[in-house]
């Protein structure tokens, strides 16, 4: 290729340089050669993988130049070089310099034209698809203030983390709807529809390529949109918080003033507890299982989750992350507007171990 | 609710549509810009000669990334091309390469009905008739090209 060997390249900077200075009618003249120039090169300076201007176009060890994004697009899936197929040909492209030659005769040859393409692939890159702009992962449940460690090994996937780290280092986590229940106006999609923001902390690629991505649970939110984005799932949503103290307090103060319930009443008896009771609630239990060494309590798991928050608002989300029931129980915690409402599905599941009906 | 269409698939459309290869066509479907109705004619001198052959190609999510899906609609009778349409061809499997592009795959489905490979088969009934009596087979394909593929 022309261009990459440079020989391309100072024949046209020669060019561009005489122009300056010159008269209205030559200068037009000149603007034709330069546009049938830039015609016939368009093979040359045009990316074969997004067919674009190539955009800090890099070199493979075989010679061949694309932009680094497609590059990096193509190593997700190969480490075949995409025009000439050899093996091995790609460069690691976090070190690796982009093709200066072709640089500076991109800029010189046609500056609007390079600024355009930066602009658009910006663009691109931030808006994704419109409204649609926050990657969806469907995986499995996480919850705020939760760690969540991901294996990624799916080049879509792979795509979906790099721009997230380009971007805002945040995606969305939504857990695999099996059974394909109905999710309000979405109705019957492949995904429960309240899902986690996840931040990403820290990410590893192991030698097959394997992303290994530690994350944090930041908020929830519910999903209004959905679509796909080059084979990942894409969607806007709605950032889903609990109800403000107040309201809370309401809650709690007519519930706790209900007649008392019966006997075999379990759920009718937690409803009407205290919120500060079913705090301690949960607590007495993690203590008492701590005590008689329950295996989900072990260090190993402590190690990943962390001791019992003392916030209640989160303590919920602690339990459910350590505790070994299955994830469609779990995603009961996901609806819920306050503290007290999580409290009450936790002591639910407390109740349930302990009367051993589990 | 579906991103836009990349730019590439923009221009290979438009580029199929300005600079046809003879004897292939491509059109997207009005209301799928990545679903393709194609027409491949059979190659002149094989037995699929004078043929028109149709076929539907799909652009995945991840296309260039990953190859077209594509396979035949109308019935042909060939060793590397199961019953279902199914076609057995590298370039659309662990051979594709995101420089390759819908032109390039159609020509090389094309230049497959030129030459049909039985010591690769897709279709494994086809490919034993192929093997042990090929004046039978290359009869059998002119059949159901006349029958199926009939132009027009
Ligand atoms: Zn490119
Ligand atoms: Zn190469």
């Amino acid at each position: 290729m022309l261009a990459a060997q440079g020989k391309l390249g100072y024949h046209v900077e020669l060019d561009y340089q005489a122009a300056s200075g010159l008269s209205e009618r030559e200068r037009a003249l000149d603007d034709t050669v330069l546009s049938e120039l830039l015609e016939s090169t368009h093979r040359e300076v045009d990316c074969q993988v997004c067919y674009n201007l190539m955009l800090d176009p890099v070199t493979t060890y075989c010679g061949h130049t694309l932009c680094r994004k497609c590059l990096a697009r193509v190593l997700d899936h190969t480490h075949h070089c995409p025009v000439c197929r050899r093996g091995m040909a790609i460069p690691p492209l976090q070190q690796t310099r982009s093709n200066v030659t072709l640089v500076k005769l991109l800029n010189g040859l046609c500056p609007d034209a390079v600024a355009a393409r930066a602009e658009a692939v910006f663009e691109e890159e931030r808006e994704g698809t419109g409204d649609l702009d926050v990657p969806l992962f469907v995986c499995t449940l996480g919850f705020p203030n939760q760690l969540t460690f991901l294996r990624i090994f799916e080049p879509r996937y792979r795509l979906m983390i790099r721009r997230a780290l380009e971007g805002n280092g945040e995606f969305g986590m939504l857990m695999y709807n099996r059974y394909l229940e109905p999710q309000g106006d979405l109705g019957p999609v492949h995904f429960y529809h309240y899902g986690i923001m996840l931040r990403i902390l820290h990410t590893q690629t192991l030698a097959d390529g394997t992303n290994l991505v530690e994350s944090r649970g930041m908020y929830r939110f519910r999903v209004k949109a959905h679509g796909v984005r080059d084979g990942y799932g894409v969607g806007n949503v709605e950032r889903f918080d609990d109800v403000p103290l107040a309201e809370e307090e309401r809650i709690e103060a007519e519930e706790t003033s209900l007649p008392a319930a019966g006997e075999g009443d379990m759920t009718g008896q937690i409803n009407r507890m205290p919120t500060c009771a079913l705090v301690a609630l949960g607590q007495d239990f993690v203590t008492r299982m701590q005590a008689r060494s329950a295996n989900w309590l072990q260090q190993r798991v402590l190690d990943v989750h962390g001791q019992p928050p003392d916030d209640a608002a989160l303590f919920p989300y602690w339990f459910a992350s350590v505790l070994p029931i299955s994830e469609e129980e779990k995603y009961k915690l996901m609806g819920t507007t306050t503290v007290r409402e999580r409290l009450k599905v936790t002591a639910s599941w407390i109740r349930r171990i302990e009367s051993q009906r589990w | 609710m579906t991103a836009p269409l990349p730019k590439r698939i923009i221009k290979e459309t438009e580029r199929l549509q300005s600079e046809p290869v003879p004897g292939i066509s491509a059109q997207p479907h009005d209301d799928n810009a990545r679903y393709f109705d194609v027409m491949v004619e059979g190659p002149g001198g094989s037995c699929y000669e004078d043929g028109e052959f149709k076929l539907e190609l799909f652009l995945p999510d991840d296309y260039p990334m990953c190859p077209p899906r594509i396979r035949f609609l109308t019935r042909i009778y060939h060793p590397n091309i199961d019953r279902l349409g199914r076609i057995c061809l590298d370039v659309l499997k662990n051979n594709w390469s995101p420089a390759l592009q819908i032109r390039t795959i159609l020509l090389s489905i094309q230049a497959l009905l030129g030459a049909p490979n039985p010591e690769d088969p897709l279709n494994e009934a086809v490919a034993k008739q192929w093997k042990e009596n090929q004046p039978e087979a290359i009869r059998t394909a002119r059949e159901w090209t006349r029958l199926y593929a009939k132009k027009g």
